[in-house]
């Protein structure tokens, strides 16, 4: 978080009381204040669902003389499926590509090793797909300003974009962080004493990843 | 000789200058950001003061005409503002900075350049919400911003808009602050500083940070629908939209609870400190300072609609929320007690600083006791925004927090500066203060009880509030005097104050062990700890310094200092600019916003990445 | 450091003094007092409060005897030895938890019973008012007698009061400190409380917002008029009824050529001598009167004789702008909702909030340039050449000039 670069020439493991790096501790002090602003974002969507007085709705049918003509529920399940797939997937990556930092520095033999071993294609593909996300979600949003949904709508539309937004700013700032890391490999290489900047990325891209199932199960799929 | 830390080995090749406005702005020093964050905090509290003797002086009589109910509304509204988030927070903040380092036996905080970032911040944040009053548009919605008052139907002027981005700076400032503490004492503590072997106040600022991360993210967001729905048409809190007011109290007063302990721990912290040394005898029951702390924090996110029994939530959550709230009397309680017995048996020294702990304890339980009266549902019924409250909180803030704080200046002060406050002027400072804080805020109770409503502009004669406020006039009259001494007193003993040695009151933790002030890299050799009370106990490797004994540089000893660097300044600066550009959208001047708003981006993206990407030493 | 000790003693008791002779001094003073039970709500409430001022005292004289022992007791003196290193105490620190905790189940107990109490449904046969906040007044409304009033409330004695609170903007809150507990006002929800004032005779309250509203929030009081249900009973027939006739035979008709507005509809029943109209102006207490003082710079001919006929006229051209935010029951032309409903305004004692008395001479000024007389008031500036504070700016509206504004008045003073 606060330092890759001085890590990156320093490695030396300085004894700290818990063993643990800085970054990595603050890391996780970082998410769980960031579970507390996921909470009340999603509270509040739930707190106002229902309530909104026009449509479009998420999973209902608005029909005259709440709306001025009939709305189709404006949700879709389906496509949305495809994109928490494809944010899945990101997070195996990630795995794969810490894993790749980690083991930089052993030899590799067969291709497949070298595949699954290539930090760079692993951070590409984690990029790659957060960003796949967050096409779909450009993509969702398009669609819904075009059937009438904005964040100016009704109480769904506010809670709804907000909520959503925020998620996808911070995969926006995974995406961005993956991008500068996989710059540092492609420029020097990244080694397993830089294991733990890759560590505390990965930490953060699965963090967004867990909330992502949150919202998909809690304003998707619960009606 | 290694750092605990986690800093890696590095080699000494340039020296802080530790001298000129240079240092000062390039600073990452904890213990100078510490004095950074001191001295501007304590200009704020008197800004906050003066905002409070022109409202003492509207309300001195009836039908008050000092100034109009615009500008009253305004006061109040900043006087709050103030003094939570620019005064007593803050205050705090120079605590945790210059001590929990010191306290646990380090060089610096985990992230000495994140800590300049949140003072930057701070500093920007505080001017920035005071500019409004250079366009007469100061914050006008309370401290507490009830929606639907301040979205744009009630309140389209700047005011609001000063206030929801102001906040919104200050947060980022909190939390960058606590996230750098939280990691600073798990991991930077000497060896053998067990948790338990912490001195008080990191336990009390421990406990903060975990409060800080907790409770700001939901502000953040309750600001998030604010600063929406008056900049982009959201409808959070839009009425005709079917919007519930109550969103906005709910999410404010789980921060807001909160809140009120991140203001009050850092003060039991400190008095935990003064009381012991002054006693000459350990802190009485430590191990249930730290529970009832830790119990205080976690009850005090369960208990935030104490602030909302009057909105109408029914029998059942306001016999919840009573009882709960009743529950958090028993560990503030202990810590009465365990203060008291803490003098119980031992030689107290009267100093200044033991006077305004012991004025903590005598007036922190006033505020105590009217506290548990307002955790009574139907009595609140009766207190809740009237003049009671007013009096119950100030007797928690002020006889609590300042009382604390002032405790811990005058306390540390020697530590700071190297030189000891005077403590003649201090006991003129503390008794004015002791009078006038009793005379200000115990009317209040009466006022309060005699049905005076909090936050009127003015009252009308013959409704037996006047005597009252004359005589709460007159006490806020006194510590507009008792302030001054003490800012005399600041000033004075800075060039003029006794040397005061490493340890002047014979104190027990380990920063006394070091020369006052401390070098810049605190400890020559990192202690290593196996008792609470090191310079008592003689327990434990802990080179105490020697008086006449020569300092040497860090480059001297080999030990490896960060670099001073201005990017944590600018990075602060413009990310203060990027909100500023959301102004002109309610002047319609899209040119300035959008230049504000991306050139703010983008110089904030620029500077945290040079920031990221050089080296620290 | 004993000079110390002793002056810190001195101050403490000077201080205990000061506020004894105080409490002393404004006992009997106060109008607005929470002590004052006169409903059953409070009653209830004073229950807890004895209890909590009991305890609380207690406790309050404990720990500060403590301490201040403590601090004798332990002050430091030459020659002293080294104080004992204790470090703790489990049993003595057991019981000063279990000691408060059983402190506060004690007021957890009876608090728990109240709140379910006090909260309880009010009685089916209740009187019902509807209380609805605007930014800066009270608009009171009786649905079982078909009455719309504004900022004076009468409550028959004996009867429980079952108040439904609304807000038509802000959150604001209800509070009668005499009669029982404030509630919020708060938008987009409905709130209920119900007292029943049984242990007084004729008499009046004060009321306040208490919930910061913007800003005239300190402007916003109102007046509680606890009557006889004989006198309750006449106040309400004669309230839901329009205000009686004018005496317009006697005046010179109207010019001809202006048959656009509608002749003024009169009631037919005009109030009987001997029944309660309203709370007798010289019987109201001098708390109750308000005491604001005129802003300063607002000037108004004095001299000038009103014509309630021609006021009458006035009030209902839009250009007046009148129409626009208030009713006057049995005439259709009146019906606006924005501000106080003004049927039987004259009858009511204060105006603007409970601001100031409701005389010829506030009412002039309050027409003629309200928004000096109220800050933020959304009732327009209407005097001709008068400056709007808002707007910093002559204003555009009404422009009446002195006499038209006398003529209104004279009228709205015949609205009984």
């Amino acid at each position: 978080m606060a330092n890759p670069a001085a890590a990156i020439e320093h490695h030396g493991h300085t004894p700290t009381t818990t063993g643990l790096d800085h970054r990595k501790v603050a890391i996780w002090a970082f998410i769980g204040s960031e579970c507390m602003l996921f909470a009340s974002l999603i509270s509040t969507y739930l707190i106002y669902k229902g309530r909104s007085v026009t449509g479009p709705f998420p999973h209902e049918v608005c029909s005259p003389p709440v709306c001025d003509h009939v709305m189709k529920p404006i949700l879709n399940i389906p496509v949305t499926s495809v994109s928490t797939f494809v944010l899945l997937m990101s997070s195996l990556a990630m795995v794969l590509a810490l894993a790749a930092v980690e083991n930089a520095d052993k030899p590799k033999h067969s291709l497949s090793e070298k595949i699954l071993g290539s930090s760079k294609l692993w951070l590409f593909m984690t990029a790659l797909l957060g960003t796949t996300f967050l096409g779909f979600q450009a993509f969702e949003f398009t669609s819904f300003v075009h059937e009438g949904l904005t964040i100016r709508t009704n109480l769904f539309g506010s809670s709804f974009f907000t909520l959503t937004g925020f998620h996808g700013a911070h995969v926006t700032a995974g995406v961005l962080w993956l991008v500068t890391l996989l710059a540092i490999d492609i420029r020097r290489g990244l080694k397993p004493k830089d294991a733990v900047i890759v560590d505390i990325a990965a930490l953060y891209w699965h963090f967004v990843d867990v909330v992502w199932i949150a919202i998909f199960t809690l304003v998707y799929l619960i009606h | 000789m290694a750092t605990t830390a986690a800093a890696p080995p590095y080699v000494a090749t340039r020296e802080a200058s530790n001298t000129g406005l240079w240092s000062w702005i390039t600073t990452v020093d904890h213990k100078r950001i510490g004095a950074l964050y001191l001295v501007t905090a304590l200009i704020f509290f008197l800004i906050g003061g003066i905002e409070a003797e022109i409202i003492r002086l509207q309300l001195m009589q009836p039908n008050g005409t000092v100034v109009s109910a615009y500008t009253y509304n305004e006061l109040f509204t900043m006087h709050g503002t103030t003094m939570i988030f620019l005064a007593v927070m803050p205050l705090s903040a120079a605590f945790f900075n210059f001590l929990v380092p010191l306290q646990i036996g380090a060089r610096d905080v985990a992230f000495p350049r994140l800590n300049a970032f949140s003072y930057w911040v701070f500093l920007f944040g505080g001017l920035f919400i005071n500019a409004s009053w250079l366009l007469h548009a100061a914050p006008d919605g309370g401290w507490f911003g009830y929606a639907p008052l301040t979205t744009m139907q009630f309140n389209p002027g700047l005011n609001i808009d000063f206030w929801v981005l102001g906040i919104q700076i200050l947060g980022v400032s909190s939390l960058a602050a606590a996230f750098n503490f939280i990691t600073t004492i798990i991991n930077m503590r000497a060896p053998g500083m067990q948790l338990m072997r912490m001195p008080m106040f990191t336990w009390m600022a421990f406990i903060v940070q975990f409060l800080l991360i907790l409770a700001f993210p939901v502000i953040t967001i309750a600001l998030v629908f604010l600063q929406f729905d008056r900049f982009f048409g959201t409808q959070f809190y839009e009425l005709a939209a079917g919007a519930d007011p109550l969103l906005w109290q709910h999410l404010f007063w789980i921060f807001g609870h909160p809140e009120v302990y991140i203001l009050i721990l850092p003060a039991f912290g400190l008095v935990s400190e003064v009381l012991p040394t002054f006693s000459g005898k350990p802190l009485f029951g430590y191990p249930v300072m730290v529970y009832s702390g830790m119990l205080i924090a976690f009850l005090g996110f369960g208990v935030w609609a104490h602030h909302m029994f009057a909105v109408g939530m029914g029998p059942i959550a306001d016999s919840v929320f009573g009882v709960t709230t009743l529950l958090i009397g028993i560990p503030t309680g202990v810590k009465i007690f365990n203060w008291i017995f803490t003098m119980w048996g031992g030689n107290v020294r009267f100093t200044v600083a033991a006077k305004f702990a012991i004025a903590l304890i005598a007036l922190f339980t006033i505020g105590g006791i009217s506290g548990v009266m307002h955790a009574s549902p139907p009595a609140d019924l009766q207190q809740t925004d009237s003049y009671f409250v007013v009096a119950h909180f100030h007797y928690v803030l002020f006889g609590g927090s300042m009382m604390g704080i002032f405790a811990g200046i005058y306390y540390y002060y020697p530590k700071i500066t190297g030189r000891l406050m005077s403590e003649k002027l201090g006991n003129w400072h503390f008794w004015l203060t002791f009078i006038g804080m009793n005379l200000t805020f115990f009317p209040m109770h009466f006022s309060g009880l005699a049905g005076m409503p909090r936050r009127i502009y003015r009252y009308d004669a013959g409704q037996g509030f006047t005597t009252y406020n004359e005589i709460s006039s007159w006490g806020a009259y006194i510590l507009a005097v008792a302030t001054l001494f003490f800012v005399w007193n600041f000033v004075r003993s800075r060039k003029r104050g006794a040397v005061a040695g490493h340890n002047p009151w014979n104190a027990p933790s380990l920063e006394w062990s070091i020369p006052s002030p401390p070098p810049d890299y605190n400890y020559a050799v990192i202690p290593t700890v196996s008792s609470r009370y090191p310079l008592w106990d003689h327990k434990g490797a802990v080179v105490e310094f020697h008086e006449g004994e020569p300092i040497k540089t860090a480059r001297e000893l080999g030990i490896p200092m960060p670099f001073p660097t201005i990017k944590p300044l600018f990075t602060a600066l413009f990310m203060t600019l990027m909100f500023t550009g959301l102004l002109f959208i309610h002047k319609n001047n899209w040119p300035m916003a959008y230049t504000f708003m991306f050139g703010g981006a983008a110089g904030m993206v620029a500077s945290l990445y040079s920031w990221l990407l050089s080296p620290l030493e | 450091m004993a000079p110390q000790s002793r002056l810190r003693r001195r101050s403490l008791a000077a201080l205990t003094a000061v506020l004894a002779v105080l409490l002393a001094a404004c006992a009997p003073a106060h109008p607005n007092s929470i002590f004052h039970s006169h409903t059953d709500f409070n009653r209830e409430v004073d229950h807890l409060w004895t209890l909590l001022i009991g305890l609380g005292s207690v406790v309050f004289v404990f720990v500060e005897t403590l301490l201040l022992i403590t601090l004798i007791k332990f002050r430091k003196r030459e020659g002293q030895p080294a104080p004992a290193q204790t470090h703790g105490n489990t049993r003595m620190e057991i019981a000063w938890t279990a000691i408060p905790a059983l402190i506060l189940a004690v007021i957890a107990v009876p608090t728990v019973r109240t709140i379910f109490r006090t909260e309880a449904p009010a009685a089916a046969d209740a009187l019902q008012v509807t209380v609805i906040g605007h930014q800066w007044w009270w608009e009171f409304q009786y649905p079982q007698y078909g009455i719309t009033t504004a900022n004076e409330l009468y409550l028959p004695i004996g009867r429980t009061v079952n108040f439904t609170l609304k807000t038509a903007d802000v959150i604001h809150s209800f509070w009668v400190p005499e009669l029982g507990g404030k509630r919020d006002l708060v938008s987009n929800h409905t709130n209920y409380l119900w007292f029943t004032p049984d242990s007084v005779g004729d008499d009046v309250f004060n009321g306040f917002c208490a919930e910061y509203c913007g800003m005239s929030h300190a402007n916003m009081r109102f007046k509680v008029f606890t009557v006889k249900p004989g006198e309750f009973a006449d106040w309400a027939k004669h309230e839901a009824e329009p205000a009686a006739a004018l005496d317009t035979a006697a005046k010179p008709a109207a010019p001809a050529g202006k048959p656009a507005m509608p002749a003024v509809q009169v009631a037919q029943a005009a109030p009987s001598t001997e029944s309660f109209v309203s709370f007798p102006r010289k019987d109201i207490p001098a708390y109750a009167v308000p005491q604001t003082p005129l802003p300063a710079g607002l000037t108004f001919d004095r001299s000038l004789v009103g014509d309630p006929v021609a006021g009458a006229k006035l009030v209902q051209q839009p250009t007046t702008m009148c129409m626009a935010c208030h009713a006057i029951k049995g005439n259709p032309m009146m019906q606006g909702v924005l501000g106080p409903n003004l049927t039987h305004v004259a009858s009511r004692t204060t105006i603007a909030g409970g601001l100031y008395p409701n005389d010829k001479e506030h009412l002039e000024l309050w027409i003629k340039n309200a928004r000096v007389m109220k800050p933020g008031v959304l009732m327009y500036t209407l005097g001709a050449g008068e400056i709007d504070p808002a707007t910093g700016k002559p204003t555009e509206m009404g422009k009446l000039t002195d006499q038209q504004i006398a003529d209104i008045v004279a009228y709205l003073q015949t609205l009984k």
